[in-house]
């Protein structure tokens, strides 16, 4: 019970530094609010001209966004630490919460929050809304879609950035994973195929954190639910387990060079 | 109290690979025992193994030989509980959230350490009162001072009363003041709270104010492990004198006696007592006229720590 | 060479070997015009399925593509590092030193480009000719390529100006993003904008994006080739609009540091 009232305590201290400089927090929210409008311009555009993508129309569209959106943004507020943490393995900065007896990946994953998260939020709920799949009967399938996908997200991006514990500089390596991961969750699923939608559903889980919630408001079916959930778990379990291991050979010294 | 050691290390060695085929010992076979309540400082320049030591103490980081408890714990095993007991302060790192007061790091600490919100009030008064923080509780951080950052760092350090407490350089960029103010609370701290105090420096005004111990250390090992009086008498070569005499000058050619200096009516001496007692000497002047004022110094501390890492390299690693 | 253009010249050297050094950066950029290509060939085909809207074909569209990501993905992202420098105070220290801030910056950049262009162009080639099996004529591309690297310079003065603006502001990258955005959508990065209405056509063509990106990549597609000699004016005239903001900006900076201290 106390790891929970220390993560309540965490995440309370997490939100009062990201509100502490008021006039950044609105302005980092709002232009990511305006950022993600600004990018969906295209496919607005676009699906004007065309009926549809091999069936997927510009609601579908709105719908990825939208998910992809409020479980980035659900990650970026609540464990923004997990961006920075290859910066932290590399740096030594483990070495502080690793000598304070509470678990050392939670703790460094809300030692961080980004106040563009919300904005992702807010945009992802309001392509939700423009799509007409937001109503009051789908909203709880909803909620439980979004966290699905946020935990997969943070599971994979957990793993890309615990790279740093076995290979060095890696900063790079990993933001860029990160990033291709989101970059593949905001396009239709029927554009790939063959061992592409393998590598979608595996390794850079864009099939998970996107295609399956967004299936499952097109085709509602207790199977695509289950995957989705199931997912998720599996990819915070095996970040949980690679993290682990990482700070095992943290502490086994093996990856230093500097000493003194 | 207790006489168990509060930190025992015995034959622990620690290499890193810093190239494919170079490998360093940072710590070599280093054995040493800390009491409950003293205070310990590691001294040595870069890379004599002085905070691979503190980290292996702390639980981060693996021996890859030799034993070592602290508080009876073995660090690496048990970090979590071990945790609870110890508290950290590194000197380039702060565990204080910056755009944040104090007072919000203090409070989640509190959760972290998992201490009772009464014991946590009372002790926060207590610490604020004698660091004399009630001014920057409430101040974000990044608009404080180094030495009001610092001190918010020790009383974070201190907030669940460990029994030990690792310093890795903590009065680094301070200037004398600030680091006068810190030396004399830690030392208050560690007698009332009984806590056993370890701390790396460069400074050798950390070691004079603060600690009781000194250990040199050099690549890894030992070079000198007692008190500080113990270490001056013991390298002890020369005492430096200051005369202020009626007669323009001196001559006092006695051995063991060095002229460091002279201008008119004042004479500099470095004096080896062994060769001329420091009493014979002051007769020689007295004899020449009157003498209106003495000084007379020990070595300084830096000297007689120079010297031994001079002997130490001239007799080869 | 004189002294003077020396200096510049080293300057872009050190821009050159910032980004020689920076490896993963460069095969981080390459992967991706590969991977986004990939994505975009297999859009166009879907769409093909019910016909393009627009009086090009498939290969033509990827090719766009090709070029519009080898601008955007070349360029480096001067922002951060700019930000970094004022945010650090290091700024300063070039204040007193024998050199302008805004030229170094811009010799920065040149050699910077130089290096990064023909890394990102080559993934950019090999991948649109694997998804098309075509390539331009090399008429096309002779005359795409100087555009191209006019463009380049453009684009990297927008990121110039966005930087000093870290003079003003806590933070630009927010900036950054909108900026980002507006050049992907006005300029036309994925889609020709003749593939837009009408009015957001017209309102694209008072920025300087459509110059950036759809211009010199339009040159690749036939269809929505632009007059060169239109296109050729509009580049010079953002170049130089672009320069003096960035040059009006910093004065604006050293005359408030010089006044309060920074």
């Amino acid at each position: 019970m106390s790891t929970w009232t220390f993560a309540r305590a965490l995440f309370a201290t997490n939100l009062r530094a990201a509100l502490a400089l008021r006039g950044a927090f609105a302005i980092q929210a709002l232009f990511m609010l305006i950022n993600n409008l600004t990018f969906f311009i295209v496919w607005w555009v676009l699906l004007r001209r065309v009926p549809d993508l091999r069936g997927w129309r510009l609601d579908d569209i709105e719908v990825l966004f939208g998910i992809t959106a409020t479980s980035f943004g659900l990650v970026v507020a609540v464990a923004g630490g997990v961006r920075h943490l290859g910066r932290a393995i590399e740096e030594g900065e483990l070495d502080t919460l690793l000598t304070q007896p509470k678990p050392t990946l939670l703790y460094a994953l809300g030692m961080r929050s980004n106040a563009s998260g919300v904005g992702d939020m807010v945009s992802g709920v309001l392509f939700l809304v423009m799509s007409g799949h937001l109503t009051l009967t789908s909203a709880p399938l909803l909620v439980v879609l979004i966290l699905a996908s946020a935990a997969t997200f943070l599971g994979c991006g957990i793993v890309f950035h615990s790279l740093p514990f076995w290979l060095s500089r890696t900063e790079t390596v990993s933001r860029q994973l990160w990033e291709l991961t989101i970059t593949f969750a905001i396009y239709p699923e029927p554009l790939f195929g063959g061992a592409l939608r393998l590598l979608l559903f595996t390794a850079i889980p864009a099939g998970f954190v996107a295609y399956l919630p967004a299936r499952m408001l097109r085709d509602p079916s207790p199977v695509t639910l289950a995957a989705s959930v199931g997912a998720a778990l599996a990819y915070v379990a095996i970040a949980v387990w690679v993290f682990d291991r990482g700070v095992r050979r943290y502490t086994s010294g093996s990856r230093f060079v500097a000493f003194g | 109290m207790s006489t168990a050691p509060a930190i025992r290390l015995q034959e622990l060695t620690r290499t890193f690979r810093v190239a494919p085929t170079t490998v360093v010992r940072a710590v070599d076979r280093l054995t040493l025992s800390v009491v409950p309540g003293e205070r310990v400082a590691f001294i040595g320049p870069n890379g004599a193994g002085k905070s691979t030591t503190l980290k292996v103490l702390s639980g981060i980081l693996h021996p890859d030989s030799g034993e070592a408890t602290v508080l009876g714990y073995v660090p690496w095993r048990d970090r979590r509980r071990l945790a609870f007991e110890i508290g950290t302060v590194f000197g380039q790192r702060s565990q204080l959230w910056y755009h944040l007061p104090p007072r919000a790091t203090f409070a989640l600490l509190a959760h972290v350490y998992e201490v009772d919100p009464s014991v946590h009030r009372r002790r926060l008064a207590s610490l604020v009162e004698a660091f004399d923080l009630g001014a920057c509780l409430d101040t974000p951080v990044r608009q404080l001072s180094l030495g009001q950052r610092m001190r918010a760092e020790i009383v974070a350090s201190l907030l669940h009363a460990p029994r030990v407490l690792f310093l890795d350089e903590p009065t680094i960029g301070l200037d004398v003041s600030a680091k006068a103010t810190i030396r004399g609370l830690l030392r208050a701290q560690s007698q009332d709270g009984h806590a056993t105090l370890l701390l790396t420096s460069h400074d050798t005004g950390d070691i004079e104010h603060v600690c009781e111990r000194v250990v040199i250390l050099h690549q890894g090992r030992v070079l000198w492990d007692g008190s500080i009086d113990g270490l001056r008498r013991r390298f002890m070569k020369t005492k430096r004198l200051t005369l202020w005499s009626e007669a323009e000058r001196l001559t006092l050619d006695l051995p063991g006696a060095r002229v460091l200096a002279a201008r008119p009516h004042v004479t500099e001496i470095a004096l080896d007592p062994r060769k001329t007692a420091v009493g014979a000497l002051v007769d020689a002047a007295c004899r020449q006229g009157l003498l209106h004022d003495l000084t007379i110094e020990d070595t300084p501390l830096d000297e007689v720590i120079r010297d031994i890492y001079g002997e130490a390299a001239g007799h080869g690693s | 060479m004189t002294p003077r253009v020396g200096k510049y010249v080293a300057f872009g050297r050190v821009g050159a070997s910032q980004a020689l050094g920076n490896r993963a950066e460069l095969g981080g950029r390459m992967a991706f015009v590969a991977i986004i290509l990939g994505v975009f060939s297999s859009l166009w085909q879907a769409v093909a399925e019910h016909g393009l809207p627009i009086a090009a074909d498939r290969a033509a569209l990827v090719w766009y593509l090709a070029a519009t990501e080898w601008i955007v993905l070349t360029v480096p992202a001067a922002h951060v590092d700019i930000e970094r420098e004022i945010r650090t105070g290091d700024v300063t220290c070039h204040l007193t030193r024998p050199f302008s801030y805004p030229l170094a910056l811009a010799s920065q950049g040149i050699g910077m480009i130089l290096v990064r262009a023909p890394f990102v162009g080559v993934a950019a080639f090999v991948c649109g000719v694997v998804f098309t099996g075509t390539a331009p004529s090399i008429t096309l591309l002779a005359r795409f390529v100087p555009f191209a690297f006019m463009a380049m310079l453009l684009v990297y003065g927008l990121h110039v100006v966005i930087g000093l603006l870290a003079f003003w502001l806590t933070d630009v990258t927010p900036v950054f993003w909108i900026a980002q955005k507006l050049l992907f959508v006005l300029g036309g990065l994925m889609l020709p904008l003749t593939l837009y209405p009408d009015w957001m056509q017209r309102l694209a063509h008072f920025t300087p994006f459509p110059a950036m990106l759809g211009g010199p990549a339009g040159l690749l597609v036939p269809a929505t080739a632009p007059d060169t000699v239109r296109l050729a004016r509009d580049l010079a005239v953002w170049i130089v609009v672009m320069a003096m903001a960035a040059r009006a900006l910093f004065e604006r900076a050293v005359r408030t540091l010089q006044v309060s201290g920074g």
